[in-house]
């Protein structure tokens, strides 16, 4: 079975933020449990998620589809049009990931971070 | 010589099995010499090929897929083979990377990444049933791959 480890940490920056430092390969096996786990915080209150991708060696097209849900869910009520996320952030992806997230135009919607300090205080 | 080094692989099409079949595509990749770049495109391609044909070929019905890699020069060419029912990709739509994010479709972005970072992608429905996808990436051999 596809295994996906996500650890939840809080932190407070100006505003409450949610970190989720995902470990392991994000593709159409295990997207769902990233997707699930980011539902469940939001309904359970958070509304910046930073996701951490230091872990992530592999994410394809499903994982995407998991980020896109993701910011959906944080954002609904905020008509950003083509402006980017303040709800949901990248943190320290590998090069692999951030070619495919270049590739798939995330990178115009989501603020990318390699500075885990830097990514809190720009919520 | 690469050219003359064939890597097969056959296992039941199962999201569970992904990891498997990147992990394939890395091992035979290595041997043909393919450079760290393109062989991060070539797993990310048959990743989504492959997913593509469990989810919209199969569906809930049991099935294998086959691989097949090789090199022929400086080229990369992988076929992959599935005795599923044919999925018509030429409707599929490209992203939309001019839209908002939250009026974009969740839909399409396998295919497009297939075709973007490939230099062909052929989808072939087989005369006998099942399918045939094609794929080529030029420039991907960087060195002579190591005896197998």
């Amino acid at each position: 079975m596809a295994t996906l480890n996500i650890m939840v940490g809080q932190e407070q920056g100006n505003v409450p933020v949610t970190v989720l430092r995902v470990e392991g390969d994000i593709d159409a096996a295990s997207h769902k449990t990233l997707q699930d786990k980011a539902s469940e915080l939001i309904d359970e209150g958070a509304s910046n998620i930073l996701l951490d991708l230091g872990g992530v060696n592999y994410m394809g097209s499903a994982g995407f589809r998991a980020l896109h849900a993701i910011s959906n869910k944080l954002g609904a009520d905020d008509d950003s049009g083509l402006s980017k996320s303040s709800h949901l952030k990248l943190l320290n992806p590998t090069d692999a990931v951030s070619r495919v997230i270049k590739t798939l135009g995330f990178d115009v919607y989501l603020d990318i971070y390699q500075d885990r300090d830097e990514a809190i205080n720009a919520f | 010589m690469s050219t003359e080094q064939v890597f097969d692989l056959s296992v039941k099409a199962s999201l569970d099995n992904l990891r498997k079949i990147r992990s394939y595509i890395d091992q035979a990749g290595i041997r043909l010499g393919v450079s760290e770049s393109a062989l991060g495109d070539l797993r990310l391609v048959v990743d989504e090929a492959v997913t593509n044909v469990i989810l919209h070929g199969y569906g809930d019905a049991d099935g294998m897929v086959e691989l097949h890699m090789e090199g022929d020069g400086d080229a990369v060419i992988i076929r992959i083979r599935d005795h599923a029912k044919t999925f018509d990709v030429s409707h599929v739509e490209a992203p939309q990377l001019d839209t908002a994010l939250k009026d974009r479709p969740f839909g399409g972005m396998g295919i497009f990444l297939i075709r973007k970072m490939t230099d062909e992608a052929e989808f072939i429905p087989l005369p006998g049933g099942g399918n045939e996808i094609r794929l080529l990436k030029r420039n991907a051999i960087q060195s002579p791959g190591k005896p197998a």
